[in-house]
């Protein structure tokens, strides 16, 4: 092969790399050490900006003029943390053993086609998740019961608005709706000792804990840019979530 | 002081498994499942001993997290990964929920419902007591969980450079 196609067949690989790391939700500074990592074991540099929706890297070779330049945009962004440790694996090893291009490729196949936990076994975890919220916040056994069943119907809501491509914030807004309406009849019907924590547990599900954690520490290491799209984004969330809890109140007149 | 104890340990076994589920959401290897758990409950158990003893929650809050975030280091290498897939977990169960949840019910109660001025003034009070409580335990949660892995991240670069 000449050398400029495996030029950019190795750009496309990086690139694709560093796209799956991003949807899986990896902060700025993790990517730019994997792509480093890659790049090394192939005896390239890389340089790139990053960005939420789109990746722009120079792939080019120390004492050649030679290298190239390619923009990939990222798909909507699915947290999978599996993939970050699988791609983190990968990169250890293959700065340690040389892997070639090829070995690279057929690794990262390999982890892309990692499959999820089954979708009950997520709802079920997330509402045992919802319920030890409410233990937390001092609820009583009732009120777990209650923070379980609106979790439950609160992500079912939002994994099947998944399937049908409505706007994310949306999906959201629905989802805390939802979940917010079933825990407030435990109010109405006045379920076990302090039923406004389930209403306040309920919606807890969809908090952006990865996005804002991930933003304080890009803005931390100086990826000021990635840090506030990322705090954007998970202010918008909370923004959605707050909505959806309000008009919840506003319905059923709690004060 | 048993039932304390007990009580605790009880809180502290929810908060496993609310980190659990999350890690669960999160999509967790495997292999960590055991780690999250494990992790959860401790963080649980130091946030409410210290509230325990009179600690604001906060600065209980901070402590807890951070303690994770520093204990990650040595698991991660013994575990083989990264420490973001086993630390973000037990970190969520510390969020505000709570006041986040009074913060909302006040502002509506504030703007919708509420005429009389001395409960205005009261309710003023509520939405900033709540909102402010919940603001710098965010902050806390996440200056707790960054810092450490900001001074890991030196010493893994450090390794590939030779």
């Amino acid at each position: 092969m000449d050398s400029s196609k495996e030029l950019i067949k190795t750009v496309d690989l990086l690139l694709d790399i560093s796209s799956v790391l991003m949807v899986s939700g990896a902060n700025t500074s993790r990517v730019n050490l994997s792509i480093d990592r890659f790049a090394s074991a192939l005896n390239f540099k890389a340089s790139c900006f990053i960005s939420h929706k789109s990746i722009i890297m120079t792939l080019y070779e120390e004492h050649t003029t030679l290298s190239c330049t390619r923009v990939k945009n990222i798909p909507p962004h699915a947290i999978n943390f599996s993939i970050i440790s699988a791609i983190s694996k990968a990169s250890w090893n293959a700065v340690e053993e040389r892997w070639t291009l090829s070995q690279i490729e057929r690794e990262i196949e390999i982890i892309k086609k990692q499959t999820r936990y089954p979708k009950l076994v997520v709802l079920m975890a997330v509402s045992l998740a919802g319920s030890g919220f409410c233990k937390i916040f001092n609820g009583d056994y009732f009120n777990m019961g209650v923070a379980f069943i609106s979790t439950f119907i609160g992500l079912l809501i939002f994994q099947l608005t998944h399937k049908e491509k409505f706007n994310v914030y949306l999906r959201i807004y629905f989802a805390s709706l939802i979940a917010s309406i079933v825990a407030a009849t435990g109010i109405i019907f006045h379920i076990g000792e302090n039923p406004q924590t389930a209403l306040a547990t309920s919606i807890l599900f969809l908090v952006p804990g990865v996005a804002l954690i991930n933003s304080f520490t890009d803005l931390l290491e100086n990826n000021i840019i990635n840090g506030m799209v990322r705090f954007t984004t998970g202010l918008m969330t909370v923004l959605a979530i707050a909505l959806g809890l309000f008009i919840t109140m506003l319905l059923f007149q709690l004060n | 002081m048993l039932t304390t104890l007990l009580n605790l340990l009880e809180v502290a076994v929810w908060s496993g498994i609310a980190a659990l589920g999350f890690g669960i959401l999160f999509n967790i290897p495997r292999s960590t499942i055991f780690t999250v758990f494990m992790l959860g409950f401790a963080a649980g158990f130091i946030k409410f001993t210290l509230i325990h003893f009179h600690i604001h929650i906060v600065l209980a809050t901070f402590i807890a997290v951070f303690v994770i975030g520093i204990i990650c280091m040595p698991i991660a290498h013994k575990i083989h990964h990264p420490p973001v897939v086993f630390c973000i977990p037990p970190a969520i169960p510390m969020i505000p929920g709570y006041f986040a949840y009074e913060t909302v019910l006040s502002v509506m109660n504030f703007l919708f419902m509420e005429d009389n001025s001395t409960k205005r003034a009261d309710l003023i009070d509520a939405i900033f007591t709540n909102g402010f409580t919940m603001f710098f335990i965010l902050i806390s949660i996440t200056i707790g969980i960054s810092l450490p892995m900001l001074l890991l991240r030196k010493s893994s670069v450090k390794k590939l450079g030779d």
